[in-house]
């Protein structure tokens, strides 16, 4: 079977059309699962991809793992898969589940050597899990590249003046895949604030709680008209203290979040992070004086939907 | 360590201020450019304990060494690039790791009254606590370490080296010495040691106390005054213009030699108002013997759609300063009669400039040769 009653319920008909076309609503599709937890330090690989076949499945409409990859990505295009690995092993993006994913791209018809893992350095990489490879399915850092991986293009975007990696400008197409972690300085960091894992001068834009730069970056066509998925890996949840691994305000979460919305996405993890933070008698994100307002102001800008009467989110 | 022989600059001939114009240009740059290599991954840089900043609870940190004051988290970086914060300590990623060594003269940092015609051994690190969208520099001042190619150079290897290139002064210049603090400071007290100034070509973007210890140190600083709006601070530069003004406080209360330079951009920050309010406050607060200069500006960076500085606009500045009661302002990056240093007693052309090339017609001493008028600044 594939999906539970819930999401049974809530699940879109088999059309080819995208369900958020049709409802106007952006989708979420959340999988919380004992298995999805982490064994040492990784997601179950067959967890991994059950859940996220199922999440895409949802997303698309299809009934089946290949069409509903393929219903995002088509063959021809280079994809890239922007992982999230600055904390180290403890809390990066998961092996298990970004294996999950360059096997959907595979299943999608998309050949290898158009699939590019990838992360601001290869360093950061290894100490992820992740072992560096140059040619065929790459999996290496920007910084492996010529010039240190920026070549010397300004783009702006807002108040965002950057030079990205010559990776978002090699592929058609972007995956993030963000771990569900609370920020000190942005409050969350998730789908969005990945993409300053793409730019030469992050650093420069962390004031105000990176409002609005993380939204003026994300409206670049760079990343707009490039990121189609945001898969969020919330294995292990850090809901304080973040984003570097801090056990004691770290929850075995067991989830992963699914969206074409990175907006939404982000929307949606917030909240997650609000939650435990009550349970852990923390303040929420806004009482502490980290309230994520840049989520709110890239749904100004049109870059996706951060009202809960605009998302439509189904547990799987 | 053993000292090196004694470099000081000289009193200097006319001859010897003609020299060298061209030096500059014969010295090949060691380097100036974004890494070009294909396996940076193995160029983590070197990292040595910050000397200003606190540690907070939960492996924080918080930095004392730049108005911006960074609260840093585990792994993060302060908004410099070059600060990061490992398990609640925090490290410079760029001691000893220049990006950048050349051979300049001190007019073109621009320093006039100090050592006119003496070669600087110019070095920069990566990374700078503003994110001017002006910036000639952008190419090393907004990158991270590991974006740049780097050689190590120790301040032993920089006094070294400054005294095998006969280079009399050491320039932290280029980008912004306050984020290489530690090695600036270092390379500043051994210098002392071995009679070779050093001197900072800087934004004023620095907390008192770190300011203060260098200028203990330094033999002169060049101050960057952007703007004279928080404006324009906060929209081109990502900083505040309070503290810059506060560090010429602070420098004119400490008697190190020091001067002001102003690029003026057209539409941005060279109206009448605003140029006259500055000047205004510099004669007040800085007295008139601080040397001024305008400079004019060169489409460059995030602002290619601006034309470069109406030589106009930049002869009205001067005037203004003039008027103000600044004794000694300068036209830079434009050939005109501006660029040279005249007495203000009796008028006389005392160091007549071409480009970097300096012509002592003039002085004597630290005097005018003519009326005997003390002309302020370090020239012998």
């Amino acid at each position: 079977m594939l999906f539970s009653g819930a999401a049974l319920a809530a699940a879109p008909h088999l059309s080819a059309l995208p369900p958020e076309a049709e409802t106007e609503k952006s989708l979420v599709v959340q999988a919380i699962s004992p298995q999805l937890r982490r064994s040492e330090n990784d997601i179950p690989h067959t967890a991994a991809r059950e859940y996220l076949n199922r999440s895409l499945q949802v997303l698309t409409g299809r009934n089946d793992p290949a069409a509903a990859w393929g219903a995002l990505f088509s063959r021809q295009e280079i994809v890239g898969i922007k992982l999230s690995c600055l904390p180290g092993r403890m809390l990066s993006s998961s092996p298990g589940l970004t294996a999950a994913i360059v096997e959907g791209l595979l299943a999608a018809g998309i050949e290898k050597k158009n699939i590019i893992v990838w992360e601001r350095s290869s360093r950061e990489l290894e100490n992820a899990g992740y072992e560096i490879s140059r040619t065929g399915l790459r999996t290496m850092g920007s910084d492996e590249l010529a010039g240190g991986g920026y070549g010397s293009r300004i783009a702006s975007a807002g108040s965002v003046g950057t030079i990205f990696s010559a990776i978002m400008e090699e592929i058609d197409a972007l995956i993030s895949v963000p771990v569900l972690k609370d920020h000190d300085l942005a409050g969350v960091s998730l789908a969005m604030k990945n993409m300053y894992g793409a730019i030469f001068n992050p650093n420069k834009f962390h004031a105000n709680r990176c409002d609005p730069y993380v939204a003026d970056l994300c409206s670049h066509p760079l990343v707009r008209g490039k990121l189609r998925l945001s898969v969020c890996d919330a294995s292990r949840v850090q809901f304080h203290n973040g984003p570097a691994f801090s056990p004691r305000y770290a929850r075995e979460f067991g989830g992963l979040l699914v969206s074409r919305d990175p907006v939404a996405l982000d929307f949606c993890g917030w909240g997650i992070i609000d939650s435990l933070r009550r349970e852990a008698g923390l303040p929420a994100l806004a009482a502490a004086g980290r309230e994520p307002s840049y989520i709110r102001t890239a749904a100004r800008l049109g870059l996706g939907r951060a009202d809960e009467r605009q998302i439509r989110k189904i547990n799987l | 360590m053993k000292p090196l022989p004694n470099l000081s600059p000289s009193p200097r001939s006319r001859r010897v201020f003609i020299r060298n114009a061209g030096r500059a240009v014969l010295a090949a740059p060691l380097l100036l450019q974004p890494w070009a290599g294909t396996a940076a991954a193995e160029a983590r840089p070197q990292a040595r304990e910050a000397r200003y900043y606190e540690k907070k609870p939960e492996k924080k940190v918080a930095c004392q060494l730049c108005p911006h004051q960074c609260q840093v988290a585990d792994l993060e970086r302060g908004s410099c690039g070059v600060r990061e914060n490992r398990g609640g300590t925090y490290y410079t990623l760029v001691y000893g790791q220049p990006c950048a060594v050349h051979i300049d003269p001190i007019e073109k940092k621009p320093l006039f009254h100090y050592f006119p015609g003496s070669q600087a051994y110019s070095l920069a690190t990566a990374g700078c606590n503003f994110s001017c969208r002006f910036c000639q520099n952008w190419e090393i001042s907004q990158r991270r370490p590991e974006q740049v190619q780097s050689v190590r150079m120790l301040p032993e290897e920089v006094i070294r080296q400054a005294r095998l290139q006969n280079c009399p002064l050491i320039a932290h210049t280029y980008s912004e010495p306050v984020i290489f603090y530690e090695y600036m400071r270092d390379c500043a007290a051994l210098g002392k040691e071995n009679g070779i100034p050093n001197v900072m070509i800087s934004n004023g973007y620095i907390q008192k106390k770190p300011l203060l210890e260098l200028c203990r140190l330094l033999g002169a600083v060049k101050i960057d005054l952007k703007a004279f709006t928080e404006k324009f601070y906060q929209e081109q530069c990502g900083g505040t213009l309070k503290p810059v003004l506060d560090t010429l406080l602070t420098l004119r209360g400490e008697k190190i030699w020091f001067e002001i330079v102003v690029l003026l951009i057209p539409g941005l920050n060279d109206s009448r108002e605003e140029i006259e309010n500055m000047c205004r406050w510099l004669s007040r607060e800085m007295g008139d013997s601080v040397p001024l200069h305008f400079t004019r500006f060169a489409p460059t960076y995030m602002l290619k759609n601006i034309p470069p500085t109406p030589p106009d606009t930049l002869l009205q500045a001067r005037r203004i300063a003039l008027a103000a009661g600044i004794k000694f302002c300068y036209i830079g990056n434009l050939i005109s009669d501006a660029e040279h240093t005249y007495c203000p007693t009796c008028g006389k052309l005392l160091l007549r400039r071409l480009m970097f090339s300096v012509e002592n017609e003039g002085m004597k001493g630290n005097r005018c040769k003519f009326c005997g008028a003390l002309i302020p600044g370090v020239f012998s």
